[in-house]
């Protein structure tokens, strides 16, 4: 595989153009999303930032038509959201020691420090 | 007289006349993998040294010279460097740049200037963890691991200790984007993924450990900066900040770290083997997917680490499940290789006695590592001298003896020469018995609750400290022969010829002993399997001139 | 001398020639290489994310007030700031592949600038939140004194200020990385016919921009609309 030495350009800066245009108009749904609908924004705009991430990878950084480079990247993606779900979505989520710990909501209105002495924890 | 790489080079910048900046400009693979051999066995002994100070501290119980501060420094230095500046870069720095190319018929990897920009860096980041032994309160005493709180409030020099481990990372980071590149782009006409030798595998899989996990454990190096000098909170549980977090992305890293050092050394047990049964590899392809399994599964299984620290009690079952599972493609490598000595026609020469060796070590090694996976047993021996025993049985007794059956195996390919068998394979003996008295008694003294990096301990206790000290010096004396052997193999041993073991592998098959600085006088075409013996001898012949198949 | 060189051709056993791919000259290889480079990029953004995850699954509610006092009006014409400039930056790519060696260089130009404008306008905000108190090493974010914030709040503003500085030292590189392919274009090191080094720096702002296309939402959106309950969490 070598240097790509025959290019449509018209074609290509078109495309370029056209990604833009989504671009935009999805960074305008991310702002008038929380006022149009209420509830569920965390959800909402990280599923408009993924389409964004897939547009840019797929026509700007010119992964679409790689094989190979594109089963890598969905490895790695993969890889990250496997450590969210699991840090994430099965430790964190099922914290244990919500009532005695320092660091947690509860701990933060006993005022300061004032354990005697901090449990075992186990 | 034809020329070897030892007479000619190709420099990253200009053409330098003089030896000494030949060397330290070369972009060559071999002489690359020679100056991290001979910078690593340099630390190598230092950490070792470490070690031995403190076996004898603990001689007895109570202070014998060094005080508990110091002793926190020890462990910290000799885990550091014995990790970082040793078995990280381990075997893909030494045998990943010296063979890898070989095998696959290249001229060198992908992108030589960034191999010789890579070793600098690793230069760089030896010498800013060691500095710190000279600086202010000294060297770090948090362990290797760092954990947070200790590590933020600390006085001693963390802070050297956390940015030669990024610059560490980086090395080994670009090591292995450059060595997957290599594998993927330059194999020769022919040679498909399932035609590579397993030691090409063992590397490939490493490269994809070293290339995806090591960013995370450079980010939390970062974050702890972050957190020590500028307050973020993160690990600080004064702000919130909550330090199973710092474990977590810390053993995110250093989980499958372990994966990334036993790998290449499969790798080179599965080339060893073969070559001294006299016949193929039982389960090529087993061996080769299963590499690419533990390297998968091993990102999985971190939590293992985490067993007593505060993790969810579902988190940890999960954990416990995915650490047995990781051990399956471990289990099956062992049982493709033993198949392969099966009625194979064993040749015990130094390389085949490391081997055999390490899978006696190796296998207790990972057993005791499966005692541990379950969460009610970890709960009794985290921490003790049964963890201790269980890493080194793995990494030295796995990691590092593959090293040394990888030196003495293709130590005729580096140097052109041979070393005296039989005063080799009696220093595998004293090291192997060495060895054994050496941690086996720890397992035993961990069981019983000695808990590790401890200065002090019960009375109780002392036997086995003394028998564990009676084998350091056993092995330490056993490594000192070693050595011995091998540089007066290169110093004043006999010419071996191009290929002493009748191996079938690519590497074996040059014009000259030692190789020429372009590898293979022409890119053969492969249309063989790595492993094509036939009633004990290899069937692929080739003319050396043209690499054209002459059987 | 990378021009020149010449591939070598292996010979198999039937007489055919099959042509070896050389380390020199392997576009597709250093276009491999400089992903896998992203690919760690993505690790370490991702562990980043994770722990903002982490601290914002313990405190939901202080990060949604503390997102809320963001400035989004700032933080949201550098998006589209870093959207332009990835565009002037594709098209500059393009512009040299087609022959353009002037347009293309003119394009790398506005990229800079872009870029400098946005870091102009993270320096704003940046001394903003300073002169409200907030920012690395004042009170605020210290525990047990009367400004300190809670837990939360401390949390989402150190790792507000380590990502957006991390990015914004990516930006910083990016910026020298544009100045360096500048220099090699104008030696004619970089041309129509070997241009690798423009492709991946192109591949390096689009992930700078990446990073941002998930900064943002995060960090300043998530406390948009309505602030006082009706934001579910998408575990």
């Amino acid at each position: 595989m070598d240097t790509n030495t025959t290019i449509d350009y018209q074609v290509e800066r078109k495309r370029y153009y056209k990604v833009l245009v989504g671009l935009l108009l999805l960074t305008a749904v991310t702002f008038v999303q929380p006022y149009i609908f209420h509830a569920g924004t965390f959800t909402a705009q990280m599923f408009i930032a993924v389409i964004k991430a897939w547009l840019i990878v797929m026509y700007y950084m010119h992964l679409k038509g790689e094989k190979l480079i594109g089963t890598m990247a969905l490895f790695s993606l993969s890889l990250v959201f496997v450590f969210f779900v699991i840090v994430i979505g099965v430790d964190v989520a099922n914290f244990q020691f919500g009532a005695e710990s320092h660091i947690t909501a509860a701990a933060e209105h006993t005022a300061g420090a004032a354990h005697a002495a901090t449990p075992a924890h186990h | 007289m034809s020329k070897s790489y030892f007479d000619e080079t190709h420099c990253a910048i200009g053409h330098p006349k003089s030896t000494f900046m030949q060397w330290m400009l070369t972009v060559d693979h071999k002489r690359i993998g020679l100056m991290y051999a001979a910078v690593m066995f340099f630390f190598f002994f230092i950490a070792v040294s470490t070690a031995f100070l403190m076996r004898l501290e603990l001689f007895a119980p109570g202070q014998q010279f060094i005080d508990g501060d110091t002793f926190n420094q020890a462990f910290t230095l000799h885990g550091v460097i014995m990790i970082f500046l040793f078995i990280v870069p381990g075997i893909p720095a030494i045998f990943g740049n010296i063979v890898m190319p070989l095998m696959i018929g290249a001229k060198d990897v992908s992108f030589p200037r960034l191999n010789w920009f890579t070793f600098w860096l690793y230069i760089l980041g030896c010498i800013v963890a060691v500095s710190s032994l000279w600086v202010g309160d000294g060297f770090a005493d948090t362990g290797w691991t760092f954990y947070a709180p200790y590590s933020l409030t600390t006085g001693t020099n963390v802070i050297f200790t956390l940015v030669a481990a990024f610059i560490l990372g980086m090395a080994s980071i670009l090591t292995g984007l450059n060595f997957l590149v290599t594998i993927h782009r330059l194999r020769a006409p022919g040679m498909t993924f399932f035609k590579m030798p397993l030691f090409v595998w063992g590397i490939y899989a490493t490269a994809w450990i070293q290339l995806l996990a090591t960013p995370v454990v450079g980010i939390t190096l970062i974050l702890a900066i972050m957190e020590k000098y500028f307050g973020i909170g993160i690990f600080d549980p004064s702000k919130g900040g909550d330090p199973v977090l710092f474990e977590h992305l810390f053993w995110i890293y250093s989980h499958p770290a372990v994966y990334l050092m036993i790998l290449p050394a499969f790798g080179i047990m599965s080339e060893i083997i073969p070559t001294f049964s006299r016949r193929e590899i039982f389960g090529y392809r087993t061996i080769a997917l299963s590499s690419a399994s533990i390297a998968g599964i091993g990102y999985l299984v971190w939590g293992h680490h985490l067993y007593t620290s505060g993790m969810a009690d579902i988190a940890k079952t999960i954990f416990s499940f995915l650490t047995f599972f990781v051990a399956i493609p471990t289990g099956i490598k062992f049982y493709d290789w033993i198949a392969t000595m099966y009625k194979g026609k064993i040749v015990l020469s130094p390389p085949m006695l490391w081997a055999l060796g390490t899978i006696v070590t190796f296998a207790i090694g990972g057993l005791t590592g499966v005692t541990i996976a379950m969460i009610g047993v970890d709960i009794h021996l985290q921490d003790t001298y049964y963890s201790v025993a269980h890493f080194h049985y793995a990494m030295l007794g796995g990691v590092v003896f593959l090293l040394f059956a990888g030196m003495h195996y293709w130590f005729p390919l580096v140097t052109g020469k041979m070393y005296n068998e039989g005063r080799a394979k009696i220093a595998f003996w004293v090291l192997f018995v060495g060895f054994n008295i050496l941690w086996f008694p720890m397992f035993i003294a961990g069981y019983l609750g000695m808990p590790r990096r401890y200065f002090d301990y019960l009375p109780e206790f002392t036997i086995y400290h003394q028998w564990s000290f009676f084998g350091a010096v056993i092995f330490i004396s056993g490594l000192v022969f070693m050595f011995y052997v091998l540089i007066q193999g290169w110093r004043k041993g006999e010419p071996s010829g191009t290929n002493p073991w009748h191996a079938t592998t690519l590497e074996w098959h040059m014009p000259t002993s030692p190789p020429p600085l372009e590898n293979h006088s022409k890119v053969p075409y492969v249309d063989f399997e790595p492993y094509e013996y036939h009633h004990g001898e290899p069937v692929v012949k080739f003319d050396y001139e043209t690499m054209r198949r002459i059987d | 001398m990378s021009h020149e060189y010449v591939p070598e051709i292996a010979t198999d056993r039937e007489g055919n020639e099959y042509e070896v791919q050389g380390w020199q000259d392997d576009f597709y290889g250093g276009k491999l290489g400089f992903w896998l480079f992203m690919f760690t990029e993505v690790m370490m953004f991702g562990a980043m994310f994770l722990t903002l995850a982490y601290y914002n699954t313990l405190h939901p509610q202080d990060f949604i007030e503390a997102s809320a006092s963001l400035n989004r009006l700032l933080g949201g014409t550098n998006t589209v700031i870093l959207l332009i400039s990835a565009l002037t930056m594709g098209l500059g790519l393009l512009k040299m592949r087609a022959g353009d060696i002037k347009g293309a260089k003119l394009m790398i130009w506005a990229t800079i600038i872009l870029a400098l404008l946005f870091l102009g306008i993270k320096a704003v905000e940046w001394t903003a939140e300073y002169n409200h108190g907030v920012f690395l090493g004042l009170d605020a974010m210290q525990p047990g004194n009367e400004h300190s914030m809670p837990f939360g709040k401390i949390l989402f503003f150190g790792m507000y200020f380590t990502m957006t500085g991390l990015h914004g030292f990516h930006i910083i590189i990016g910026i020298g990385l544009m100045l360096w392919l500048m220099k090699r274009i104008n030696s004619e090191k970089v041309t129509p016919d070997h241009h690798i080094l423009y492709w991946n720096i192109a591949l390096y702002w689009d992930i700078v921009h990446l990073i941002w296309v998930f900064v943002f939402p995060y960090y300043y959106m998530i406390g948009g609309g309505d602030i006082v309950g009706g934001i579910a969490h998408g575990h």
